[in-house]
């Protein structure tokens, strides 16, 4: 374990580190934005600062996966690709001094460090819960955490936004930025025709049938892409789940912001707004997963590694025993969680330890993959990624290729400890249809970028099968290689549209290779890669197969699902399923290059004005081509899978027998590596097959495609319509929505305002009657009285003649007659 | 004097005030109308110096005439200035003709 | 300043000042006017910082109290003060009448009249928030309800007078209740030692009782119900909501920012002064309707914003549906079957996203109906299926608009997020059905606002008519708009350091002696039922 004061001198040298790379970008949004608004259009400013942020925060990131590689003391390979290249000398005497076998050597190193984990603590508490805090921090020894600030503290209850450290999060880190700075140099070149004024858009016309015209947009791409890039390091840097959501929307904006760069384009904003809310439907799992977290652990931190401040926990140590196990209580509906923790809400009486029902467990593991379904667009929420083409192709390249898409498996391998074999099963089938279904829509896509797309949600199954079946590594390998060599193949298709000024249809190209070679050529690196192809039979020691490095983390994919189908032959889809979908997939991804590149020209146009892109887009294209051939270098017992191989959770190494309701026999590292050989060989044998095929349909042309289409009408017109999935969400979902809003609407209309109405109309009625009583009979009484006395006022007017005489007369009579009658009625 | 009582002064007083009405209620004429009020007036000061001789007033009904006396004066110069006016204005001192302020 | 009676008068009486004053303007002198309006909104402001600037974060009572006898014979006191739960909203009042003053210019017609109502219009507001005699609150409340009437009933729009009146007749309908519940309350306190034997209105001290179980359990449901009535008609809750729109819809465009901004914030407000302390046993018996409530209006206002085509009645709409949330996180009071609370952290958490809700939705929804306002003064029109292409045509106004439309969508690192989500993962431990439906929300906001977004700024060309008078937005309007979107951008970021922790202990103080209020009558309920058997 570590000292106290070399994890916190550590930990904070990391966090400053991470989170200046983290920032870096921000602050180059903020500055882009505010700066292009105000300054010229034709600058190319924005854009070199875009570079210089997400390349500072490159070389952050790699001084971090340094400082974090020397820090754990890690024996990685000393030889490979350049994110370990300056650990080399440093690792170099102990690596060579030691073992001859790799493979030995690593398994050594893993089993030791998690024996080390669990027997010495176990020794420790003695299966007393007391004690937990001591051994709590041990699976998580190569992991730093720690608190940026707080968002709200009751009891408690604190939230707060967090950063946790460790090798997937280095390895992400450095991963993001690298792709994400040669995809920046790369949308200099692209974006260049936006430097303008006047911008004009052949895919908008205006009302009187010309063509859209605007300024053009260059500083907003770039202030837009390092929004981006700062979200998604938050994401990848975040310490809990809670921040995880935070940017996991933040990322979701920044990609309807770039699906939607073409604001004039009915598509784009429309696809921008399908990409959002889809993922908003993913979310809402998210939210479901987050409350019964919430309700039922009260933290949000993934874990607490401080050695200083034993006691606090997170989840993994809260839902797992020290060796990975989940301690139950109960059977069927009763069954129970006991957390290892004594702060959790929930007590049951007599049970000192807090406890959570089984089933809501589940629950929560399958509402966070919910969100994971939305954002790595998995069925059922696939749909959206094709749709988000419409954004220009650096967008495609980085948000929904590399980075973005790749979160939720991303957060599926930081959230495993919280997954139960029921959510695992959930899943591998997701990923297995998800695989499937995209791979059949992708060899009849004929847009470039379509293709890629679909490659994309297909490969994105592969590791979320890979993730179900045990196989922790393999997915998030695969997470790594793809980004590269997938990330290359969007920039190279961004070549070839940018070649053939805004082509995309491969119908219309054909025989670039000739005119865009140094595109050809890498896009065939990546081809190859994704195809998981390899030199058989031959093998260089220490290196292993020969191969780019799909082929490595496919490999271990279909280990990984042939181990369990094996364990588990009521399962054996999750083997078959995948093994020939390689071969589908090598089949598209050669289809796709051949019908680009070779063959004759299908447009005379196209092809005449084709041309290689200038180096600024070109230089990217080999820096990424290199790292899809060599970032896997070694397979599993390469320095990236080392490193991955550091975080991965303690229960996984050793698989499960019989674990959870279901039954379910997780693989552990023993067992994949029984059947590595023996997958690879089939694994190589498929994609060979659809090599093959491909080269024959449309390298050699010997197969007329169009009859094909023709004689399988029904079956290329339902994978035309991607699987009707679109129409069915249409019927299923948009229209009820609208219909019960209208509904809503009416109802305040028609119910509630004609109620109120109702209400009105009765006062209005019962104030008419009133006025009536008042017409008819008060105010007749009040007026009879006022008639009566302005009519004596009109008799007596008759006296006031004004006579002097008269009145005297009057005087003299009433006086007289006062006389008499004082006489008369005076008492005498 | 001894015989003369407060009876004869009330006759003449009354004979006075009756002469005085009668002036006013039968002459057309303004001035006729104020020599009627100066006649009536001058019947009441007669009651009234009688009463104070003859009854338990002292002093009180002679102060009493003296201010009718006044008012009488003024009373008649501010009348005559009146009708002097509505003679300057109508060439006729008849009450009947001043109608002007019937409604 | 130091003196609380005068700080808290002035910043209620000033804005009364001010418009006595603006008596004596030329009436030709338009601007002088409203720069004077706005100098007082800004001083107003200023005060309301300096009570701020005096306020002790970690004391969770009332500070800074006045109480000076008004009507002794009836005891009522001219009663001030503040807690964590009225400095927020006192601030926002100070904030968005200085904003909506700011945006006053549109106003050409009786430039004077429409100020003057204006700035009595803040007095009344202020009033409501630093009132703490029930009489005082009630002249306050009614105070405040006059000027609205006329500011909609004149300046407004061509349904103005239906508007007007129905707003009118809704307020008062329920300040009517409100009346009653306070006359029920006076003749009840009689009865305690708290009061002294004497029939009172001062607040601190109703609570006080009703925190020892002074107050009956059929008393408190009854009152409670009257109470929640009338401030639910202000908050607005469905089924008492539908004065909202129609008075948004019709008002000018500052009225409807403060209408938005603060007025809805007074229902909240309401029950957490009034309602909640003075019924603790009501509260609680009414709980699982009011968070049910709370829930439907949110559902119920994001389905019928969908449905508009008018770009104000959405945004009228959609404030139906972020005040759901305030209902709910207010009421996630859970008890256990002895009547103990339960989890009250998470109540706490509830009732916090609930004020801080309050607080963001005055920032959010002001923006909005302030952008509404600047597009409709260009074109005169609001028509959403009309607009489009405004992001080429205005591009900061957009971009601005756009920031605000995401704050009340909900987006975390703006301001709307915060107290949606803390109502949210304060719900489950109440009630997991309804914890379900809160969170389906979400998908629906997204939808209602990315599709306005759509329709108003994106696209190629703008369609409906006026388009030559469509010019960019200017210096004044951009000053509003930058600052709601500033504002809504720290609230986002930084929700405990600028506001949460104001209200923290108040809201401690608050559920703690809700809960003992709750135990006190429990009890006695609880030994009647023994008896009867």
């Amino acid at each position: 374990m570590m000292s106290p004061e070399f994890y916190s001198e550590v930990g904070n040298l990391l966090m400053w580190l991470l989170t200046a790379a983290w920032l870096l970008p921000l602050l180059g949004f903020v500055i882009e934005i505010f700066g292009g608004y105000w300054s010229d259009r034709k600058s190319k400013t924005p854009a070199y600062l875009a570079v210089g942020c997400i390349g500072t925060g490159f070389l952050l990131s790699l001084v971090a996966l340094l400082t974090w590689v020397d820090a754990a003391d890690l024996n990685l390979w000393h030889f490979g690709d350049t994110e370990s290249a300056a650990v080399a000398h440093h690792e170099a005497d102990a690596a060579e001094a030691g073992h001859e076998d790799d493979h030995s050597h690593s398994h050594d190193h893993a089993d030791h460090s998690n024996a080390h984990g669990e027997h010495g603590d176990a020794h420790h508490d003695g299966g007393h819960h007391g004690g937990h805090e001591s051994h709590a921090n041990d699976p998580f020894k190569t992991a730093f955490a720690g608190t940026f600030y707080r968002l709200g503290k009751y009891g408690s209850l604190d939230i707060t936004l967090d950063w946790y450290i460790d090798g997937l999060t280095v390895a992400m880190f450095a991963m993001v930025t690298l792709i994400a700075t040669c995809i920046h140099i790369f949308a200099i070149g692209y974006m260049s025709d936006e430097l303008t004024e006047r911008y004009e858009d052949h895919f908008v016309h205006t009302e009187d049938g010309g063509h859209f015209h605007r300024v053009g947009r260059f500083y907003r791409f770039f202030a837009y892409l390092s929004l981006f890039c700062f979200a998604m390091l938050g994401l990848v840097l975040a310490g809990n789940i809670f921040q995880v959501f935070i940017f996991w929307e933040l990322v979701g904006v920044c990609s309807y912001l770039l699906i939607g760069f073409y604001v004039e384009r009915k598509t784009a904003s429309t696809a921008a707004n399908k990409a959002f809310i889809m993922n908003r439907v993913g979310d809402f799992g998210f939210l479901i997963g987050l409350m019964i977290l919430w309700t039922w652990f009260g933290v949000f931190q993934f874990a607490e590694t401080n050695p200083e401040t034993v006691g606090s926990t997170g989840l993994f140590q809260m839902v797992r025993t020290a060796d990975g196990e989940l301690e139950t209580q109960g059977e069927g509906r009763e069954k129970v969680v006991v957390l290892q923790a004594q702060q959790g809400i929930h007590k049951d009486g007599g049970n000192p330890h807090p406890t959570i029902p089984y089933f809501l467990l589940v629950a929560a593991g399958l509402g966070i993959f919910g969100g994971c379904i939305g954002k790595s667009a998995q069925f059922p929420l696939q749909t959206w990624l094709p749709d988000a083409m419409e954004g220009p192709t650096p967008v495609s390249a980085l948000v929904h290729s590399a980075t973005m898409v790749a979160a939720g498996v991303y957060l599926v391998g930081r959230f495993y400890p919280m997954f139960t074999p029921e959510v695992l099963l959930v899943i591998a089938y997701t990923g297995c249809i998800t695989l499937f279904v995209g791979a059949t829509i992708a060899v009849v896509a004929t847009d470039i970028k379509k293709v890629l797309a679909y490659s994309t949600i297909s490969q994105l199954g592969y590791m979320m099968l890979a993730l179900g079946v045990g196989g922790w590594l393999a997915g998030l390998f695969h997470l790594i290689t793809h980004a590269f060599f997938k990330s290359l193949m969007f920039l190279c298709s961004g070549s070839v549209i940018h070649g053939c000024h805004h082509e995309q249809e491969m119908t219309k190209m054909g025989g670039l290779a000739k005119k865009m070679p140094i595109t050809c050529w890498t896009m065939f690196v990546g081809v190859v890669a994704i195809s998981g192809l390899a030199i058989p039979f031959l093998g260089i020691p220490k290196l292993g197969a020969i191969a780019f490095s799909g082929y490595h983390s496919k490999d271990a994919i279909v280990a990984a699902g042939m181990t369990f189908s094996s364990l588990n032959p009521i399962h054996s889809l999750l083997f078959f399923v995948p093994l020939i979908t390689a071969g589908i997939t090598a089949f598209y991804m050669f289809r796709m290059w051949f019908m680009t590149f070779f063959g004759k020209p299908k447009d005379q146009h196209v092809y005449d004005h084709a041309h290689e892109s200038p180096r600024v887009m070109t230089a990217p294209l080999l820096i990424l081509a290199f790292f899809a051939m060599f970032c896997a270098i070694g397979g599993e017992n390469g320095p990236l899978a080392q490193l991955i191989l550091t975080t991965e959770p303690v229960h996984v190494a050793e698989g499960a027998m019989e674990a959870g309701h279901i039954g379910l026999n997780l693989p552990g590292h023993h067992q994949i590596h029984e059947f590595h050989a023996s997958a690879g060989a089939v694994a190589l044998l498929v994609a060979f097959g659809g090599t093959i095929l491909a080269y024959l349909f449309y390298g050699l042309g010997i197969v007329d495609t169009g009859a094909m289409q023709k004689q399988f009408g029904g079956v290329h017109e339902f994978l035309r319509e991607k699987w009707m999935f679109d129409e069915l969400y249409e019927w299923m979902w948009v229209r009820p929505t609208l219909v019960v809003a209208t509904w809503a609407a009416a109802f305040d209309r028609c119910v509630l305002d004609r109620f109120l109405g109702f209400l009105a109309g009765m006062v209005v009625a019962i104030s008419s009657w009133d006025r009536r009583f008042d017409e008819a009979v008060v105010d007749r009484l009040v007026n009879a009285v006022g008639e009566a006395t302005s009519s004596v006022g009109r008799s007596l007017r008759y006296v006031q003649t004004g006579r002097l005489r008269q009145y005297v007369m009057f005087i003299a009579v009433s006086v007289v007659m006062l006389f008499f009658v004082l006489f008369a009625y005076l008492p005498r | 004097m001894e015989n003369v009582g407060l009876e004869m002064f009330l006759a003449v007083s009354a004979v006075l005030f009756v002469c005085g009405v009668v002036c006013m209620a039968t002459k057309r004429n303004a001035i006729g109308v104020l020599m009627g009020v100066e006649l009536v007036l001058n019947g009441a000061n007669l009651n009234l110096v009688a009463f104070s001789r003859y009854g338990s007033l002292g002093l009180d009904g002679q102060v009493m005439s003296l201010f009718v006396i006044v008012l009488a004066a003024a009373e008649a110069a501010a009348a005559l200035a009146i009708v002097l006016a509505f003679y300057n204005n109508h060439m006729t001192v008849d009450v009947d003709q001043a109608t002007d302020l019937q409604g | 300043m130091s003196n609380p009676a005068f700080l808290l008068s002035a910043t209620i009486f000033l804005p009364t000042l001010g418009a006595l004053f603006l008596m004596v303007f030329d009436k030709k002198a338009e601007d002088a006017m409203r720069n004077f309006a706005l100098v007082i909104t800004a001083v107003t402001f200023g005060l309301t910082l300096l009570i701020l600037q005096q306020f002790d974060r970690s004391e969770g009572g009332i500070q800074m109290a006045v109480s000076i006898p008004w009507v002794p014979t009836w005891n009522i006191n001219y009663q001030l003060g503040v807690d964590g739960l009225s400095l927020p909203l006192v601030l926002l009042t100070g904030l968005i009448s200085m904003l909506s003053c700011l945006a006053s210019w549109s106003i050409k017609t009786k430039v004077r009249g429409f100020l003057m109502l204006f700035l009595i219009l803040e007095t009344g507001m202020m009033g409501v928030f630093l009132a703490l005699d029930f009489f005082l609150f009630y002249v306050f409340w009614e105070v405040m309800l006059l000027p609205m009437y006329f500011l909609i009933g004149v300046w407004g729009g061509p349904r103005r007078e239906y508007a007007a009146i129905k707003f009118f007749l809704y307020t008062l309908f329920g300040s009517v209740l409100m009346l009653i519940a306070m006359l029920m309350f006076y003749f009840n306190s009689a009865s305690s030692e708290i009061a002294g034997n004497e029939s009172i209105f001062d607040l601190l001290k109703l609570a006080e009782i009703a925190k020892v179980g002074g107050f009956d359990a059929t008393m408190q449901i009854f009152a409670f119900i009257l109470l929640f009535i009338g401030f639910a008609i202000k908050l607005p809750s469905f089924p008492v909501h539908t004065w909202l729109p129609d008075a948004h819809v019709e008002a000018p465009t500052p009225i409807s920012m403060i209408l938005a901004g603060v007025l809805l914030k007074m229902g909240g407000y309401g029950i957490l002064r009034i309602a909640m302390p003075l019924c603790p046993y009501g509260t609680q018996y009414a709980a699982y309707a009011l968070v049910a409530l709370g829930v439907f209006s949110i559902v119920y206002g994001a389905f019928a914003a969908m449905a508009q085509t008018d770009f104000k009645r959405l945004v009228a709409y959609s404030s139906v549906s972020h005040m759901g949330y305030v209902l709910v996180g207010m009421a996630v009071w859970k008890i256990s079957e002895t009547g103990a609370t339960e989890n009250l952290n998470f109540w706490q958490l509830g009732m916090a996203g609930a004020m801080f809700q309050m607080i963001g939705h005055g920032i959010s929804s002001a923006g909005m109906f302030f952008m509404v306002g600047v597009i409709y003064d260009r074109v005169h029109h609001r028509d959403l299926n009309k607009f489009g292409g405004l992001m080429q045509l205005m591009p900061l106004y957009s971009g601005l608009a756009v920031i605000i439309f995401f704050a009340g969508l909900g987006l975390p690192g703006l301001c709307g997020f915060i107290g949606e989500v803390f109502v949210v993962l304060s719900i489950w431990s109440y009630s997991p059905i309804l914890a379900i439906i809160t969170a389906s929300a979400v998908i629906l906001t997204a939808g209602y606002i990315l599709w306005t977004i759509q329709r108003v700024y994106l696209g190629p060309e703008y369609k409906g008519p006026h388009k030559e008078e469509i010019v960019p937005i200017t210096s004044r309007e951009t000053t509003v708009a930058a600052s709601l979107a500033v504002l809504a951008v720290l609230l986002g970021i930084f929700p405990y350091q600028l506001v949460l922790n104001l209200m923290d202990a108040s809201i401690a103080q608050l559920t703690v002696s809700l809960s003992e209020g709750y135990a006190a009558v429990q009890e006695t309920v609880t030994a009647v039922t023994q008896l009867s058997r």
